[in-house]
């Protein structure tokens, strides 16, 4: 059976997609997780989610995909530990040292790979499952048919987010660094917990550089208006049954960043349409097809509002920076 | 004492350029299969590339593509099985599957991480030196410290970049042909490239008034690069001091004579710090230096919150 799994990016959310359908609920550590910490829930939220996942025969998966200094690494373990310990039963991780230090310790979890190991292709994956890896989370990008060819390489889960980009172009995440190329600060907190800012994969939120107006020039002639250089991946519908099909174990709702209500309402869509597929050999999903465009246009909205402030605040610390160069060098 | 190395895309370069400043040489363009005659994806090149080098007393280390799909493995398969019967000093791998396929192989040549592999723990280190890594180069956003901790703690050796641009993000196609005239009618891979690349490609946000760009990135195809060049030539000492011993400079998408300049300058200047020589006046190989940067010269994150920040020695 395909485990729907949704995010809680607040308590609040956490909740909701647990009482809308969702078979698994998945929740960012402050300080551990690729998102902000308006977006990760404290270790009382933690419990409580647990508490009440648990209490309605829900699961909770613990996101911990940060790629943490080396000197974390007992924090981070000392972590994992304690939610397994509430009754977390499995835990999204980036860092394959970290990944094998979980398993070598509490091999009974689940370990979901996160985005940040940057799969490609089906060896990637016999690699991650051999270091113990009990699913993979899929990149937004490949084909049923890739998803397939991966399915049929060894046994392992498959996860996929239920949106996507066009195949091809600059791989995010999990080989980018655009973001902390142009504002990067780092502190260590009074437990020596690292903290970041501007660096998704160390902590903190991607500023979403790609997302500006950038000219393309050749030789120092402009040749393209200004563009972004990252495409946006999209909620997708109705190509659902070809990846149930293909072997899919794990559909990730993605969102951890967006308002609880539109979570909620993206939930309950797709359990309906998970539901319709499960029940029928001919689904009929051009049901959903008005429901899921409204929500493609309220998923574009909150993005772009949060893009626009997160593009702030890069562009806000570049010039911090920058009049600190030029006052160092007058 | 200490190694420096550098990169060379295919036979053509190599032959026309001046790496003598080097002791070794990562032959191959991790991020495009398409660049001509890379040694990366070019089998029968990679004898002719070895030999060259070899013949003047350097090592030669082959880089792997590095982002290879399910389609693309068959062929990378391939350039392996010709690499393994050839001596090469070292075989670079950015992608985990790539790294089991040589294992699967039998390889028994030393295997260096590189850029792309994603290394930010020394646990992770250890994770792959059991998969035949003896190399690693850490993810660009880490700190010298961190640097360090993990060549003191996971038993292997450390790439450490001290000059040239820093690759912050690849792509499985090619930006500069889908955004030109005629990649809105072909596809990259499909054979028609027509290396646009050769020409420098830049990518700035500008300002509203109008006046300088005050981001700037460089853009090689496949793969995008620090607009500013990392500079670490007045920190030898302390590189020295921290026990590294394997430095790099990156000369991927530079123009000739690049890498033949700031070469030399770090042959003399690590050579002065690992001597425990006095520090030089640094300001000469400083202006040869910026007058390479076209967007200037920067720390990358060895400093932490240094960003695009230059700090020099003082």
């Amino acid at each position: 059976m395909v485990m729907m799994m949704a995010p809680g990016g607040t308590l609040e959310m956490a909740k909701a997609v647990l009482d809308e359908g969702a078979d698994a609920v998945y929740v960012g550590v402050v300080g551990w997780s690729r998102r902000g910490a308006q977006d990760e829930l404290n270790d009382d939220e933690i419990r409580h989610t647990i508490d009440y996942a648990l209490a309605r025969g829900k699961e909770v998966r613990v996101v911990v995909n940060t790629l943490p200094s080396s000197t974390e690494l007992p924090m981070f373990v000392e972590r994992v530990e304690r939610y397994a310990g509430w009754g977390a039963q499995g835990f999204m991780i980036s860092d394959l040292g970290a990944m094998r230090l979980v398993k070598e310790r509490l091999p009974h979890v689940n370990v979901h790979t996160s985005v940040g190991c940057g799969i490609t292709n089906y060896e990637d994956v016999r690699f991650l499952r051999e270091l113990g890896a009990d699913y993979v989370v899929l990149p937004y990008r490949l084909s049923v048919e890739e998803i397939r060819q991966i399915k049929g390489a060894g046994k392992v889960g498959i996860e996929v987010f239920l949106f996507k980009t066009p195949s091809g172009g600059k791989i995010c995440p999990g080989k980018c660094n655009m973001s902390s190329y142009f504002s990067f600060r780092r502190w260590l907190d009074t437990e020596g917990k690292d903290h970041f800012f501007g660096s998704a994969s160390r902590g903190g939120d991607c500023l979403r550089v790609c997302q500006t107006d950038w000219n393309f020039k050749v030789d120092d002639i402009d040749y393209r208006l200004p563009m972004t250089i990252k495409t946006n991946p999209a909620l997708w519908l109705e190509e659902l049954p070809d990846y149930l099909a293909a072997g899919v174990d794990c559909l990730k709702v993605p969102g951890r960043d967006r308002s609880a209500v539109l979570v909620r309402d993206i939930v309950r869509v797709y359990r309906r349409a998970v539901d319709a597929i499960l029940e029928s050999d001919r689904p009929d999903l051009s049901v959903f097809a008005s429901e899921l465009e409204t929500l493609r246009g309220r998923w574009m909205t909150e993005r772009s509002k949060r893009d626009n402030r997160l593009l702030r605040q890069a562009i806000d610390e570049s010039a911090r920076v920058s009049a600190g160069v030029a006052a160092m060098t007058q | 004492m200490f190694e420096l190395s550098t990169d060379v895309g295919n036979l053509k370069e190599l032959r026309e350029g001046d790496f003598s400043a080097y002791d070794a040489i990562y032959l191959g363009d991790f991020s495009c299969p398409e660049y001509p005659n890379n040694f990366s994806s070019h089998a029968e090149l990679l004898e002719a590339g070895l030999q060259h080098v070899h013949a003047r007393g350097q090592k030669a280390y082959l880089r792997l593509y590095a982002v290879p799909g399910n389609d693309d493995l068959a062929w990378v398969g391939d350039v392996i099985d010709t690499a393994l019967q050839l001596p090469f000093d070292a075989l670079e791998v950015h992608n985990l599957g790539v790294l089991r396929m040589l294992r699967e192989r039998g390889c028994t040549a030393p295997v260096h991480l590189g850029v792309f592999g994603n290394l930010y723990t020394h646990e992770t280190a250890k994770v792959l030196r059991d998969f035949g890594v003896t190399r690693v180069y850490p993810n660009p956003e880490l700190s010298l410290d961190e640097v360090r901790y993990i060549a003191e703690h996971a038993d292997i050796e450390v790439l450490v970049p001290v000059h040239g641009k820093i690759p912050l993000v690849i792509s499985e196609t090619c930006f500069i042909l889908e955004h030109s005239e005629e990649g809105a009618e072909g596809a990259c891979g499909d054979g028609s490239c027509s290396y646009q690349c050769t020409q420098e490609h830049w990518l700035k946000r500008g300002r509203d008034d109008g006046s300088r760009a005050d981001w700037s990135l460089k853009d090689t195809g496949r793969m995008t690069l620090s607009g500013k060049d990392l500079c670490m030539v007045e920190h030898g000492e302390r590189l020295a001091d921290m026990g590294l011993k394997h430095f790099y400079v990156h000369n991927k998408g530079e123009a000739p004579g690049y890498a033949a300049a700031v070469g030399r300058i770090y042959r003399d200047a690590l050579a002065r710090a690992f001597a425990g020589e006095a520090a030089p006046d640094f300001a000469p190989a400083l202006d040869t230096l910026a007058g390479l940067a076209r967007e200037g010269l920067c720390n990358g994150y060895y400093f932490e919150g240094a960003g695009q920040r230059y700090i020099g020695r003082s």
